[in-house]
């Protein structure tokens, strides 16, 4: 398997205000690598900069030092102007917040990519209809975000990403929001999506559990400014059952693990 | 508290609701004491100083019917509407050119905000002293007052743009003018609006003080000509033709906002 992504000594901070004190380093000699076709899951206490890395990743906001590697480019340090954001296409970003459109209804929203890629027509039409039906927005597609739930307008966000199929996607607690049942089918769709396309994944979370369960790797970031606190390897054989997987021996030892080194 | 109780009840869900016709019999109710007023007030005051209301309307369907009123309000609405046009093109056009130039925007801001400040129907004459006695000092007049609130609705609104919703339709792909087409520019459509709703009424008097002093038709022309032929009837209906425009102007106004934002969450005491 070779490296897609790679992080190395990240370090980032803001600018600072006038009138306040310097602003502190959010992310400080961060370093890991991302295999094509992985799914890593990044766990951090809240505030320690995993939005941030994300961001940065998805070249919406430039590292302050070291470096990321994607594929063999160099994303620019420190330059906001050269910046790419989703790299032509190639890193889909399921951000923290839904981010959907106002104007535009559940369906539209979900269209959006596909129209300015100039990609729309009845195949990916379809495509679109499949993914709704299938994580329960049927029936909702003529809605505005304003008259969806929390929950909804975070389920439209994540197909937003996932219709036009990218081959690397960042998700940011993207079940966050959602209740135990939904998140499960989510969950499990996910997982089956991810068998089907080998897709890369890099997906950050509050709940060990959840890292534990979808993912190859768990990264485990310190408090900021933040770095790798510890790596873990999960060999539970796939495909995996998340509802039973809670009972695993191995499960339960990786989640005593990382229960440990999260602050 | 009783005051709102009582609405609800009128609004009951399932008996029929009779507020909207209270409402609209009160409206009635007020204009005819309204007429009633300004009736009075011919009376006391003498119809050399305030037209008798009756004779205003008796000489609208004059004018109406002898083709007078339409030609002076085609005349009015069409330096209206190119002065105003002429006024959205640079109130929209330039904040989308300054975005593109932070350093620049930056520098002459201070004087624009100044330039806010000038009386804008101070500089009639000396727009008649440069253009000439015939529309190009309207037009200026015109312009003028559409482009400040437009520009400064537009300027705002841009500025305000949810920064994420721009950086997401980057990651998924949409082109520079693509954002300015679809997420700005809808994200500004209400400040738009709200730039208009000044802007338009003041698109109509400004042509109307405009006629007063410059050219011989329109219905400032139509006003002040009857002023001076001590015609107060005439000056009265013209003034309410005058006001009748505005109206129709704002009502077309807010028509076509609500189409452009039916996706905006409708709240009832919002939507005052
Ligand atoms: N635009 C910004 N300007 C200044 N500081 C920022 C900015 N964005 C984030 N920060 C700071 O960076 C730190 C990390 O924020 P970030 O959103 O990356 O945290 P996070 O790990 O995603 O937290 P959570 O799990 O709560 O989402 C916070 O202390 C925050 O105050
Ligand atoms: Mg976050």
């Amino acid at each position: 398997m070779s490296v897609l992504l790679e992080v190395r000594d990240l370090a980032k901070r803001f600018a600072t205000r006038a009138g306040r004190e310097p602003s502190p380093w959010i992310i400080q000699g961060l370093s890991f690598s991302v295999n094509e076709g992985e799914f890593l899951t990044i766990i951090g206490p809240s505030g320690g900069g995993k939005t941030t890395l994300l961001n940065m990743i998805a070249q919406i906001d430039a590292a302050s030092g070291g470096e990321i590697r994607f594929q063999s480019q160099l994303a620019p340090i420190n330059d906001m102007k050269s910046l790419k954001p989703g790299l032509n296409c190639q890193i889909g970003y399921v951000t923290q917040e839904d981010n959907l459109l106002p104007w535009r209804t559940c369906l539209e929203n979900v269209l959006f990519p596909l129209l300015v890629q100039g990609k729309l027509n009845d195949e990916t039409r379809a495509r679109a209809q499949t993914l709704i039906r299938a994580v329960g927005l049927a029936g909702w597609e003529d809605h505005y975000p304003h008259e969806l739930s929390g929950g909804m307008r975070k389920r439209t966000s994540l197909i937003r990403t996932l219709v036009y199929d990218p081959p690397v996607i960042l998700m940011d607690e993207p079940f966050g929001a959602l209740d135990a049942q939904t998140r499960l089918q989510l969950q499990d769709d996910l997982m089956r999506l991810w068998n089907l396309g080998k897709k890369t994944i890099v997906f950050v979370t509050h709940d060990i559990s959840e890292a534990i369960a979808l993912g190859d790797r768990t990264l485990v970031l310190t408090r900021q400014p933040s770095s790798v606190a510890g790596e873990h390897r999960i060999t539970i054989p796939r495909p995996r059952d998340i509802r039973g997987i809670l009972t695993h021996p191995e499960f339960i030892e990786l989640y005593q693990r990382i229960r440990a080194q999260v602050q | 508290m009783s005051n709102a109780e009582q609405t609800m009840d009128l609004a009951a869900p399932n008996g029929f609701n009779w507020r909207p016709y209270i409402v609209r019999a009160g409206q009635i109710a007020f204009a005819v004491f309204l007429i009633w007023v300004w009736k009075a007030g011919s009376q006391s005051a003498g119809e050399m100083f305030v037209a008798d209301p009756f004779k205003v309307w008796d000489r609208l369907l004059k004018i109406a019917a002898s083709g007078e009123l339409g030609h002076h309000t085609y005349v009015t609405l069409k330096i209206s509407a190119i002065g105003f046009a002429i006024g959205c093109f640079f109130g929209v056009g330039l904040p989308f050119v300054l975005r593109r130039l932070p350093r620049f925007t930056d520098a002459i801001e201070p004087f624009i905000m100044a330039s806010v400040g000038v009386p804008k129907y101070a500089l009639i004459p000396l727009f008649i002293l440069w253009f000439g006695i015939n529309d190009a000092p309207k037009l200026w007049l015109i312009g003028l007052l559409v482009f400040y609130p437009v520009f400064i609705a537009i300027f705002a609104g841009i500025r305000g743009v949810d920064s994420r919703l721009i950086n997401m339709a980057r990651v998924v792909g949409a082109s520079e003018s693509r954002i300015s087409r679809e997420v700005i520019w809808n994200a500004l459509l209400p400040f738009f609006f709200s730039g208009l709703k000044i802007a338009l009424p003041r698109a109509v008097s400004a042509a109307i003080i405009g006629e007063f002093l410059v050219g011989n038709e329109g219905i400032g022309y139509y006003i002040e000509h009857s002023r001076q032929q001590m015609d107060v009837t005439g000056a009265f209906t013209g003034i309410i033709v005058a006001t009748a425009l505005v109206l129709i102007v704002n009502s077309a106004l807010v028509y076509i906002d609500r189409k452009f934002s039916a996706w905006r969450p409708t709240d009832r005491h919002m939507e005052l």
